[in-house]
């Protein structure tokens, strides 16, 4: 059992860690996208914004399991294998980014509209507004983001055990539910729930610790 | 050649039926090295036009001229450089939170690409000179109203700018606070020669540190000229409206209200005192008082002393016989005190 956990943690922890990080590759430029092109946003570009929305809606609205099994053939292509840990990353990426993008977007249109204002008037470009204001100054809203990203990820990945992923989740549907032991089962489903504590826990210590508002 | 030139300028927001003109056929001349004053009561279009002239409101005609750069004209580039010339301070600071003190004056250097330790050293020499030289390392959130202003103001001079545009830079603070951001703004201009533009729509800041003033009502100049000149005088209907609240306002209610104590309609005329600062801060109603042993009630009063002299206006209601009257007009006019008879 203390071997299912390990194993289980592990491959839990190594999707998290790599899914979040590419969706934040890919989503936190995008959202910045979306903010800066929004109607109200540093250079308004409804052609961007609406494209880049429309394809962030469509992947937002399919659902995850049925993303799983629509992705099986390119999966396949990509990663090499469509099933345990690795076969799960990409449909988990796919699904993640655009909720990130999101995420990302409205921690950056939070940004006091008088402060990009004021860098506009110092003579900063957009680049510069983004890079050195919007960014660091939305930074405490991504970091909350970027928790509720991170925790939302490890419970997809756990709902990729039903279509042949690996972690936790995995272990608790193969070992625990289709095998009617529901020791297995409970306990993955609390070492989900510490791990997740986890992350909430060390999400709120590094938005406290970023934001200068507070102190 | 002055060294902000607005010409015919007019602003319009949206269009067809919902269009709002914020600015119309606004044109005037900000001369180097003088503290402007443009005042107008709430949305008269004050914001809309020092937004015009550094470029953060795109003007829908006419033009606008900093320092010899005709501002719509310019590339996006060129509009970067020239905003450089011109700081802006704000009603709420719009300082980068995330930033310290040092930090938020650095950012401005940071664009342009100065380098670190140089930006550090410009910085921290700025904070000094507005009096915030032990609050280098404190954030945004752990300072003062006022001392959010002085960071901003710091900031806004960080990259030697020829122009100051201060958009209701003091509507945030208290009095006492007022008072010493607009004391910092006028040792600035004296010491370093930086042009300021005041948009405020309260008086005593004009009158505090301005020499030149328009008045801005319904989106047009009304008036424009030296701040005693406007004030004491006033010509257009918009400018007494926001000069002398009590006639359009106050005091016609006194003098209609028939329950009220302060003006008896079958007492005697009703006459304004203005000092223009010719007149020495002494007690000159008294004196009359005394000298012509008779009574006058101060129906409405507004008179401040600056530096030993009298500013304001002063309505004074004289007795009922006509010949006391009289004899306290001669003795005001003998006195040099100039006043008008209200209606
Ligand atoms: N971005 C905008 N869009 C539409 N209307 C605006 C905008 N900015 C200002 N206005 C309108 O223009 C007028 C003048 O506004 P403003 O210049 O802010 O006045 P003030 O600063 O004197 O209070 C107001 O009627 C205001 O509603
Ligand atoms: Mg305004």
């Amino acid at each position: 059992m203390f071997d299912l956990v390990l194993k289980g943690l592990g491959e839990t922890i190594y999707m998290t860690v790599v899914v979040t990080f590419f969706a934040y590759v890919v989503g936190l430029p995008l959202g910045l996208v979306l903010a800066v092109t929004a109607k109200d946003g540093l250079r308004p570009n409804q052609g961007v914004y609406l494209s880049i929305s429309a394809v962030v809606n469509v992947l937002r609205s399919v659902p995850f399991l049925i993303l799983i099994y629509t992705m099986l053939p390119v999966t396949r292509f990509v990663i090499g294998t469509a099933i345990g840990t690795k076969g799960v990353l990409l449909p988990l990426f796919v699904s993640a980014f655009p909720f990130v993008a999101r995420l990302v977007e409205s921690s950056a249109r939070e940004v006091d509209r008088g402060v990009i204002e004021a860098s506009r008037s110092m003579g900063a470009s957009v680049w510069q507004v983004v890079v050195k204001v919007l960014v660091p100054e939305a930074m405490p809203s991504i970091l909350s983001g970027a928790t509720i990203a991170a925790t939302t990820i490890l419970g997809y990945s756990a709902m990729a055990g039903v279509a042949g992923g690996g972690g936790l989740g995995a272990i608790a549907i193969n070992y625990g539910y289709s095998r009617y032991n529901y020791a297995v089962m409970l306990t993955m489903c609390a070492v989900i729930v510490v791990v997740v504590q986890l992350i909430e826990t060390l999400g709120k210590a590094s938005v406290r610790l970023s934001d200068r508002r507070l102190k | 050649m002055a060294l902000i030139e607005i010409k015919n300028l007019c602003k319009t927001f949206g269009s067809g039926d919902g269009a709002v003109h914020a600015l119309e056929d606004v044109s005037l001349d900000i001369e180097q090295g003088e503290i402007f004053g443009i005042i107008g009561l709430s949305g008269a279009g004050k914001s809309t036009l020092v937004r015009c002239i550094n470029l953060l409101e795109r003007p829908t005609s006419g033009t606008v001229t900093v320092d010899g750069a005709d501002m719509c004209r310019l590339s996006e580039r060129e509009l970067r450089q020239q905003r450089r010339e011109i700081g802006m301070i704000f009603q709420s600071f719009n300082l980068l939170m995330q930033r310290n003190a040092l930090a938020n004056v650095r950012f401005p250097l940071e664009l342009s690409g100065v380098p670190r330790a140089e930006a550090n050293k410009r910085a921290q020499e700025l904070l000094e000179l507005v009096g915030l030289g032990d609050r280098l390392r404190a954030y945004p959130a752990q300072l003062s109203g006022g001392q959010k202003q002085r960071v901003a103001i710091a900031r806004a001079l960080a990259t030697n700018p020829k122009v100051l545009l201060c958009d209701e830079a003091t509507s945030a603070l208290d009095p006492t606070t007022t008072e010493s951001i607009l004391e910092l703004l006028k040792n600035l201009n004296r010491s370093l020669g930086v042009t300021v533009v005041v948009i405020t729509h309260e008086m005593r800041v004009v009158e505090r540190i301005c020499s030149r003033v328009a008045i801005i009502a319904d989106s047009r100049i009304a008036e424009m000229g030296e701040v005693q000149e406007v004030f004491l005088h006033p010509q257009t209907e918009a400018a007494k409206k926001l000069v002398l609240p009590s006639r359009a306002g106050k005091l016609e209610g006194f003098v209609r209200d028939g329950e009220s104590r302060a003006v008896d309609e079958c007492r005697g005329s009703l006459i304004r005192l203005a000092f223009d600062g010719e007149t020495t801060d002494r007690p000159i109603i008294a004196d009359m008082i005394l000298s012509l042993g008779a009574p006058v009630s101060i129906v409405y009063a507004d008179t401040r002393s600056i530096e030993g002299r009298l500013y304001g206006h002063t309505v004074l209601q004289l007795p009922s016989e006509p010949e006391t009257a009289e004899k306290m007009r001669r003795w005001l006019t003998n006195q040099g005190i100039s006043f008008t008879e209200e209606e």
